[in-house]
């Protein structure tokens, strides 16, 4: 009878610890960008110029081999005609396991979470879409700006297929740092407007240029006004063909 | 008789060590000194003897330590000798006693200098610890345009004063916020080379880099702790730019602020224990700080300093230095204690980063559309521009 018992008590408490796990849930991301979760796996890659170290500690065997930088002896254009290759990224999320890297030789990094992975830009569809903002603010101004903002959320849903990039950029006023953290401000504001708008959001995501492309050089408010703003750049998957 | 450089040296530190003791045992110790106290004076030292590179570089490191260059009539030190392929002098106290008498072999001109300044720091100011032979990385925007439009800009690796810069990466686009990883020949940046900003850490002695952070949506600002275990860096993979903390290969991902508005620019104190970063979380941007093993965020006093932004903490632990940008376009440099209090103004600029010895920054100052780097003593305000490029350079971290 006492047997009994506890084999009812052990089966209560085992019947308990199983139901908990079973209702453990995860909590929502409400705004999160996509790829939370990172790959596991890292690669390296070497750069073609290694540094030479100088000795420090007596003034022997320093290397003056290096002559001063100048963009004209320093600057080298990139190899690749289009600057960049969008369409894989080894290094997504390399380096990021929380787990010890156990199988980093069976596969290499999955861009699985990157958004840009696999899509072409296409620069020129929104190019009447971007959005301008007022001095040091990153809220989407009620009226027009918005009206733009919700013109690509209806194209969005319409082509489920398309992905988006939002670049947030700001003027040339104000300390980096700072304007790198307003440019991206920008962009997720503007990423929160298509959101409401029923647009998915592992869909879209967003980068700062801080006030590094500027689309007018110039130093007085005019240019000032044009530069600050969210540009929309429309990510089509790659069909077998790469442009 | 012939003694090596070594040997002599000893024997002279010898003989003099007595005399320097006494001499110098009425001065004030820097480690007392509240730079909220009345600024510290010149200590003005005279030179002769020396020519062309050593001259200059002499000077100008003296300078930036914090000493005055004046005729030797008003001098508080004498340094004198002769530079002819090797450096031979002589520094002498008012009363011409010998504090030392070096030679200087081996190395290039410029690097003989910088040895000799950093001993002239030493024997003069007790407990200074000279920063001559130091370095400091940067971003260098080249002027240029790749084909995406973007201003190419590139990580860059100097002496301390400029001189024998080094080109560290040839990405060809936009590379910026390069940090040190304390006490290791590693740095730490962001760049656009696969189309967006990731993280990557890059062994100078190597050349392998590594991608460290590349999520959606942003990926800067890394600041790696004292002890180069573990990185703040600011993503906004959480919906806004927010602080996060990993270990320094990325793993052990770890969000420290959940604010809805932008988070800027962490950084390290020295025992690694906390995190100053800049916030607008409050409407006005201000410094806030939060305990790097996560907690809630809390303001940072700095006495009605409005527009506080870019923190950095200095080695020593005792002050925050930080850019009041006021109006967007007017720059300055303020230091305020790490417990906060009143912050004192230094000079124009913005971005600081501290030396290793606590007293100097290198900040960034605007002039005719270009940045370019200077190094400022806090103790005297004085300013010497570094060697300039043809490129505007910005976001210094000092090698510490």
């Amino acid at each position: 009878m006492k047997r009994f018992s506890q084999i009812g008590l052990i089966s209560l408490l085992l019947a308990g610890a199983l139901g908990g796990v079973g209702c453990k849930h995860n909590p929502k991301n409400i705004t999160a960008l996509p790829g939370s979760e990172p790959p596991k796996g890292g690669t390296e890659f070497t750069t073609t110029q290694p540094f030479q170290p100088t000795t420090g500690v007596q003034p022997t065997g320093v290397d003056r081999s290096s002559k001063p930088i100048t963009p004209s002896n320093t600057f080298r254009p990139v190899e690749n005609p289009n600057g960049i290759d969008r369409t894989v990224d080894p290094l997504a999320g390399a380096g990021a396991g929380a787990t010890a890297p156990v199988n980093t030789d069976t596969n290499r990094p999955q861009p699985e979470g990157d958004i840009r992975a696999h899509t072409t830009e296409n620069r020129e569809m929104f190019a009447g879409n971007t959005v301008h903002f007022d001095f040091d603010k990153s809220a989407v101004k009620k009226g027009a700006e918005t009206t733009k903002v919700i013109a690509v959320a209806e194209y969005m849903k319409l082509h489920t297929e398309a992905k988006l990039e939002i670049e947030g950029h700001c003027d040339e006023r104000g300390t980096e740092g700072y304007n790198l953290a307003l440019g991206e401000r920008r962009a997720l504001s503007v990423r929160e407007i298509l959101l409401n708008s029923g647009v998915s959001a592992d869909k879209v995501t967003t980068v700062s240029f801080g006030e590094a492309r500027p689309v007018d050089p110039g130093h007085d408010e005019s240019a000032w006004m044009k530069n600050r703003r969210a540009e929309f750049i429309l990510l089509m998957p790659d069909a077998g063909t790469v442009r | 008789m012939i003694l090596s450089p070594t040997s002599r040296r000893r024997w002279l530190l010898a003989s003099a060590a007595a005399l320097v003791h006494c001499h110098l045992a009425a001065q004030p110790d820097p480690s007392t000194i509240n730079i909220s106290d009345k600024v510290a004076g010149f200590v003005p030292i005279a030179l002769s003897g020396f020519t062309g590179e050593v001259d200059q570089t002499l000077r100008f490191d003296l300078e930036v330590a914090g000493f005055s260059l004046v005729p030797p009539a008003q001098a508080r030190f004498e340094l004198n000798g002769k530079n002819n392929g090797q450096i031979e002098c002589t520094l002498t106290d008012a009363g011409k006693h010998t504090l030392f008498a070096r030679a200087y072999p081996g190395g290039t001109p410029r690097a003989q200098a910088h040895a000799l300044a950093d001993d002239v720091v030493q024997a003069a100011i007790p407990g200074q610890k000279g920063i001559a032979k130091t370095k400091i990385v940067f971003k260098l925007d080249t002027g240029h345009r790749n084909d995406h439009n973007d201003a190419v800009s590139e990580v860059c690796l100097a002496d301390y004063d400029g001189a024998n810069p080094f080109q560290v990466t040839q990405d060809g686009t936009i590379v910026r916020s390069p940090a040190w990883m304390p006490g290791h020949r590693t740095l730490f940046y962001s760049s656009f080379r696969l189309g967006r900003a990731c993280i990557y850490s890059h062994d100078l002695a190597t050349g392998a880099r590594a991608a460290v952070a590349s999520f959606n949506g942003m990926n800067d600002g890394a600041a790696i702790s004292p002890d180069g275990t573990r990185i703040a860096m600011v993503l906004s993979k959480g919906g806004s730019p927010d602080i996060w903390v990993a270990n320094v290969d990325g793993s052990g991902l770890r969000q420290l602020t959940t604010t809805r508005e932008d988070d800027s620019s962490p950084c390290w104190s020295p025992d690694g224990r906390t995190i100053c970063f800049s916030s607008r979380a409050e409407g006005a941007t201000r410094l806030y700080l939060v305990d790097a093993a996560g907690g809630a965020m809390r303001p940072l006093n700095t006495g009605g300093i409005r527009g506080a932004t870019e923190p950095d903490w200095s080695p020593d632990g005792k002050s925050i230095a930080f850019t009041q940008m006021s109006g967007r376009e007017n720059f300055r440099i303020y230091v305020v204690p790490a417990a906060g209090g009143e912050a004192q103004y230094i000079s124009d600029g913005e971005d600081p980063t501290w030396a290793p010895n606590s007293r100097t920054l290198a900040v960034v100052r605007r002039k005719g559309g270009l940045r370019r780097l200077s190094l400022l003593d806090v103790f005297t305000r004085r300013v010497k521009d570094s060697a300039s490029f043809s490129g505007s350079c910005s976001q210094p971290s000092w090698a510490r």
